[in-house]
């Protein structure tokens, strides 16, 4: 049954899981949730598995409008909606849910009671549009859900204060070393943990461009080789590219580091303007 | 073999062979190992030119589990080409960079045709887009620096040299390389599922392509 029709995609909105493992000798990205730790909780807040799929909204400007009654969930960025973020409520048919004015982070939530239905492409139900794989959301696209609603729960639920984030105001961010941390001479290695870094607004789910200081990228030539989600590659103009989840599976220039996983969710939050800085994770 | 941890759950091996012409022929083995023994302990994996990368399931010190692969790794038997699926991939010759690729090496567009056809390529790596593959064997006669202004959209199906590698679009993407031709045969196609998934993919690291002239 339609749970939830796309008015208005806003600035982009696709159904995005924890991604697809296996497929990266194909040069398939994992592609998955850019916030990990925002999706897990929308799903927690109406019962499903951490990893069931989800609307992935970007900024603002998204209108969606409920088909059916049931418990619907918004968390990540805090975008006004009638339904506030870090929050679960029963929604009556017809409401229209509006993301209209955008105050922090950059990705939103909205996971539905029971899960939206998703057709698995290589195992995932995650958006990669650049293959052509899963839904990017259109306005009057319509998504069905799993299982029927239970309206035993009433009330709102709530996120425990302490999982909730200002991602206005970032903590330090983890970093393992990368291959090629050895060819970075230990200035450079200093100046990237002392830096106070941003994300550029050339920025999206293939990769985020840092500013904050210029690295001078080492000397030599390398061949390409497998890239991890989360590589910190510096390119000849010295700007530091993170890969993130829809980002190609090989790369061809230095890299001084790895995002954890963690501090990954935490990075894909942060807007142009915030400032974050990096630490050596051991 | 040497290995490099990559935080707390993948790695890096490099398997470099004294003799580079002897690398494809090691990296076939490990790619057929890591597919008939890779699933249980591993969440993923990819192999590019001299590496593999190593995606493990388990939080086990990385660094442990990658020298046990590299063990395994280094007593593998190599596949000779002879034991590689070769494609022969059909190419109408009328890219759009033809012309002007053949007067910056200072050769026809009859010969760089000849030249781009003759050899039978080796798939180093997938990647870029899903199915994209980088072909090693590309004659030095046609090794170019990549466009300076790139194309925001090549279609599917665009056969192209970049650098020193030949390769095929596999989806409509931005691109750099230089268009050569055109062929049919998708590389990648969502649409494709039977027997399995890999179906998908018409090529896999190891393979080797042929390209045949068409009109």
């Amino acid at each position: 049954m339609d749970v939830l029709e796309i008015v208005k995609p806003g600035a982009g909105a696709s159904l995005q899981d924890f991604g697809r493992r296996g497929w990266k000798r194909f040069g398939v990205p994992p592609s998955g949730v850019m916030d990990r730790h925002a999706a897990a909780w929308a799903n927690r807040l109406v019962g499903n598995a951490d990893d069931a799929p989800v609307i992935e909204l970007l900024l603002q400007g998204a209108e969606l409008r409920v088909l059916e009654a049931r418990r619907f969930a918004v968390t990540g960025a805090e975008a006004d909606a009638e339904l506030p973020a870090w929050c679960a409520r029963t929604i009556p048919v017809g409401t229209r849910l509006t993301f209209a004015h955008h105050r922090c982070g950059l990705w939103t939530y909205v996971a539905v009671e029971g899960g939206f239905e998703a057709e698995r492409i290589l195992g995932s139900a995650s958006a990669y549009p650049r293959g052509g794989i899963g839904r990017t959301l259109q306005p009057g696209d319509r998504l069905a859900a799993l299982g029927e609603p239970n309206f035993k729960k009433v009330g709102d639920g709530w996120v425990f204060w302490s999982e909730r984030r200002n991602y206005d105001e970032p903590p330090l961010l983890h970093v393992w070393r990368g291959p090629q941390w050895d060819w970075f001479d230990s200035m450079e290695r200093t100046g990237f943990f002392a830096a106070d870094w941003e994300v550029s607004n050339r920025s999206d789910r293939v990769g985020y461009r840092l500013e904050g200081a210029r690295m001078n990228p080492p000397e030599g030539e390398m061949r390409s080789e497998p890239v991890l989600v989360g590589s910190i590659q510096v390119p000849p103009n010295g700007q530091p590219i993170v890969t993130m989840r829809d980002g190609p599976t090989v790369g061809g220039y230095p890299k001084i580091g790895l995002m954890d996983e963690e501090s990954l969710s935490w990075l894909a939050q942060c807007r142009p303007g915030v400032r974050f800085r990096l630490a050596l994770m051991e | 073999m040497k290995w490099t941890p990559l935080g707390s759950r993948a790695a890096l091996v490099e398997f470099a062979e004294p003799d580079p012409a002897a690398t494809p022929a090691r990296a076939r083995a490990i790619l057929r190992l890591l597919e008939a023994e890779g699933g249980e302990t591993l969440a993923d994996f990819s192999v590019a030119f001299d590496k593999v990368l190593l995606e493990f399931r388990n939080g086990a010190d990385p660094s442990a589990q990658a020298a046990k692969w590299a063990k395994k790794f280094a007593a593998l038997t190599p596949l000779p080409a002879a034991e590689a699926r070769l494609h022969e991939i059909p190419v109408r010759y009328d890219g759009e960079d033809l012309i002007e690729l053949g007067q910056r090496c200072g050769l026809t567009s009859e010969e760089v045709v000849a030249i781009h056809t003759a050899p039978i390529y080796d798939v180093a790596m997938l990647g870029f887009s899903p199915g994209f593959p980088y072909l090693e064997g590309l004659d030095p006669r046609l090794h170019a620096p990549r466009r300076a202004n790139p194309r925001p959209r090549v279609p599917v199906g665009s056969v192209a040299v970049g650098g020193s590698h030949a390769g095929i679009y596999s989806v409509e993407s931005p691109g750099g390389w230089h268009l050569l031709g055109t062929t049919d045969v998708r590389l990648f196609d969502p649409a494709r599922r039977e027997p399995n998934d890999e179906a998908m993919f018409l090529l896999r690291a190891g393979d080797r392509v042929k390209f045949v002239p068409v009109d």
